[in-house]
């Protein structure tokens, strides 16, 4: 019978044959080739058991690392995120009394005055900025050539905004819109 | 439709949060040690020291030396940051660096072209009775640094570093047949110390 070379009892334990069968057909009935096998087996184990060690002093205080290093986003992710902030305050702001005179009478039904009459108050107080914002008087603005500022050409313009908004994160997320 | 406009209205809040709430990843560390960023780097080296540190360590068993091997390894990726693939990972990169590092010192060194008699001479690496875990591990270490530094490249790459025979020949720049013949040899080697 002939033996398993040293060669084929390495590669076979590295995973680099590409015929394992005959190697464990032979190894099933050869003793000695099973034997020196078990000893390889053997050695690689004690390879392995080798314990990691730890450093005596830290090598990253070389490179001046920082205890708690925040992650940080890609600028134009920031730049979403921060648009998307302001949006939602203005529409916070704009919604909010009409939110308040919509609630208020399901307030009242549910009997909760006390609640009721808070909010009454902040509406009133609301009112009370918008009146005053309306007395502001805005500073005249110069008049382009070309350009009428009428209010069909402003909707205009924040569709379009909107849209180049939308369009703008749907690029950026567009890995993880699946 | 829906999806989309929902996902562009409220993702980048989401991501925000669960970016600037999550630990950076390795890649995220990569890019700004970039730009110039060493707090970055730093931070990858505190997570790979230890891998490194060990392959240093088993490649020369010599703890100051293989410290200021770990240090050179890192100076070295840091220098050459540019080149990795960000699609690999880093921590076999590194590991693979400090190898072939601490090969290149070991062959610029000539202590170990041939066995190093003087080392085993002193050592009886024959087990008595009941060995302790930390006696045996000395023993495996000083069976290892009996080896030639390039045959103790190879096991290091195979065995601790789990590299095909192939990557092991790209790593080292060497034929497959020498690949094989140095881990087989190697073996051998290092089962007659271990005995």
């Amino acid at each position: 019978m002939n033996h398993l070379t040293d060669e084929i009892l390495n590669e076979y334990l590295d995973n680099e044959l590409a015929d394992r069968a005959p190697v464990e057909k032979h190894l099933a009935t050869c003793a000695d080739c099973a034997a020196r096998l078990a000893a390889l087996q053997a050695l690689f184990a004690e390879l392995d058991s080798l314990p990691e060690e730890t450093l005596s002093h830290d090598i990253a205080a070389h490179f001046v690392p920082s205890p708690h290093l925040p992650a940080t986003l890609p600028r134009s992710l920031r730049l979403a995120v921060t648009l998307q902030a302001a949006l939602a305050v203005i529409a916070i702001i704009i919604a909010a009394p009409f939110v308040t005179e919509y609630v208020s009478p399901y307030l009242i039904s549910l009997q909760m005055p006390s609640f009721t009459e808070i909010l009454f108050q902040a509406e009133s107080q609301w009112v009370a900025w918008l009146d005053a914002l309306s007395q502001f008087q805005m500073p005249t603005l110069p008049e382009f050539p070309f350009v009428e500022l009428s209010s069909l050409y402003i909707a205009i313009a924040l569709g379009g905004a909107s849209i180049l908004w939308l369009v703008g994160n749907g690029l950026l997320l567009r890995k993880h819109i699946k | 439709m829906g999806r989309v406009v929902f996902l562009a209205t409220f993702l980048p809040l989401e991501l925000y949060y669960t970016v600037a709430m999550t630990v950076p990843t390795d890649r995220d560390l990569i890019l700004r040690a970039r730009r110039g960023d060493r707090d970055a780097f730093g931070e990858l080296v505190t997570r790979y020291q230890t891998g490194v540190f060990n392959v240093c360590y088993r490649m020369t068993d010599e703890r100051r030396e293989a410290e200021d091997l770990t240090q050179e390894t890192f100076l070295r990726v840091y220098s050459r940051l540019d080149m990795f693939d960000l699609e690999r990972e880093f921590g076999p990169w590194v590991r693979r660096a400090a190898a072939n590092l601490c090969l290149n010192h070991l062959e610029s060194q000539k202590v170990t072209a041939q066995f190093n008699e003087e080392r085993d001479a002193g050592e009886s690496l024959q087990p008595e009775s009941a060995i302790e875990l930390r006696e045996r591990s000395e023993q495996i270490r000083a069976a290892l640094m009996s080896l030639p530094a390039n045959y103790r490249a190879v096991v290091e790459l195979r065995h601790y570093q789990e590299l095909s025979y192939d990557e092991i020949a790209n790593e080292l720049n060497i034929p497959l047949s020498d690949v094989k013949s140095h881990l087989f040899r190697a073996r051998k080697l290092l089962a007659e110390k271990l005995k």
